[in-house]
């Protein structure tokens, strides 16, 4: 390395400082997507290793920020296409036999959605909110939250999911159906019911 | 009339559906009719586009508004050590 290029303006010149500049927020994001700390401290020194062989051809047009979290992305995709090679006890569409009582045998709504206040705005800053959506989020099953959170949270398409994880666009579509009806309910009987208590 | 009604069950299935792909015509045509009469769905369609739009929130910004959540110490040390070794390497 030329020692001359090692100012800390420059953290894609100088890897040394990669930790200190990105460390934590690669962690952070990682971390909410993989919810597994351990999984997501090693998704950041994988995101190190190939960014350290990639970084002569980083162009230094684009932020080193948005470098780091596109290979990032790329090692969470990964992530989730080994999690599911792996034998997991879950279902397909486990976990959420609940949702099913909402109707009743016609198929109307048997327990109604209930009113909701709420500007996502300002929802979004209130940490109460965000600790009751995460912690709604950790009640996915193992394949519903690798779906869920590449179809929203890493921005794939349907198609792209499929291939990742090797099942039927027909699966992916009921398994995002049944991870959404999951989240509402779940947010609806955890926070918006006891807020507002309107038919 | 019944060919194109849906029961709430499966506007949901649709409503979701919707978010990721197009529908047929005959879904849309039967979906739209329902939303018309049924508060419910329509409030369950509102609720999962918020939900959408929270969780691209949380996606787009959660990085940098969460200051709480650091890299363990043992785990920042551990790859500091491995980037210097690896820069070592290559020298």
């Amino acid at each position: 390395m030329n020692p001359k290029n090692s100012s800390t303006d420059s953290p894609t010149i100088n890897p040394e400082t990669w930790v200190d500049h990105y460390g934590d927020y690669l962690y952070r994001f990682a971390l909410s997507r993989v919810r597994d700390p351990s999984a997501a401290e090693d998704l950041v020194q994988e995101t190190f290793l190939a960014a350290l062989s990639a970084r002569k051809n980083f162009a230094s047009r684009s932020s080193e920020k948005t470098w780091f979290t596109g290979v990032l992305k790329h090692k969470i995709v990964d992530h989730f296409r080994k999690k599911a090679k792996e034998p997991s006890g879950d279902n397909i569409i486990s976990g959420t036999e609940a949702l099913d009582n909402l109707f009743d045998q016609k198929g109307q709504w048997k327990i109604k959605p209930a009113k909701w206040d709420a500007d996502p705005m300002k929802l979004y800053e209130q940490r109460e909110f965000m600790k009751v959506l995460n912690d709604c989020l950790s009640g996915l099953s193992s394949r519903m939250a690798s779906v869920f959170i590449l179809r929203e949270m890493i921005g794939k398409t349907t198609e792209e999911i499929c291939k990742v994880l090797d099942i039927s666009a027909t699966n992916c579509w009921v398994i995002l159906h049944r991870a959404r009806g999951y989240l509402r309910y779940c947010l609806e009987i955890n926070w918006f019911t006891s807020i507002s208590t309107e038919d | 009339m019944k060919l194109w009604m849906f029961n709430c069950k499966e506007v949901t299935r649709m409503l979701s559906d919707s978010m990721d792909r197009e529908l047929s015509f005959h879904q849309r045509v039967g979906l739209g009719m329902h939303l018309l009469m049924c508060k419910f769905c329509s409030r369950y369609q509102k609720q999962l586009l918020f939900l959408r739009e929270t969780i691209h929130l949380h996606a787009a910004r959660g990085e940098d508004i969460e200051p709480f959540t650091t890299l363990p110490p043992e785990a920042r040390e551990r790859i500091k050590r491995y980037i210097h070794n690896v820069l070592d390497k290559s020298e």
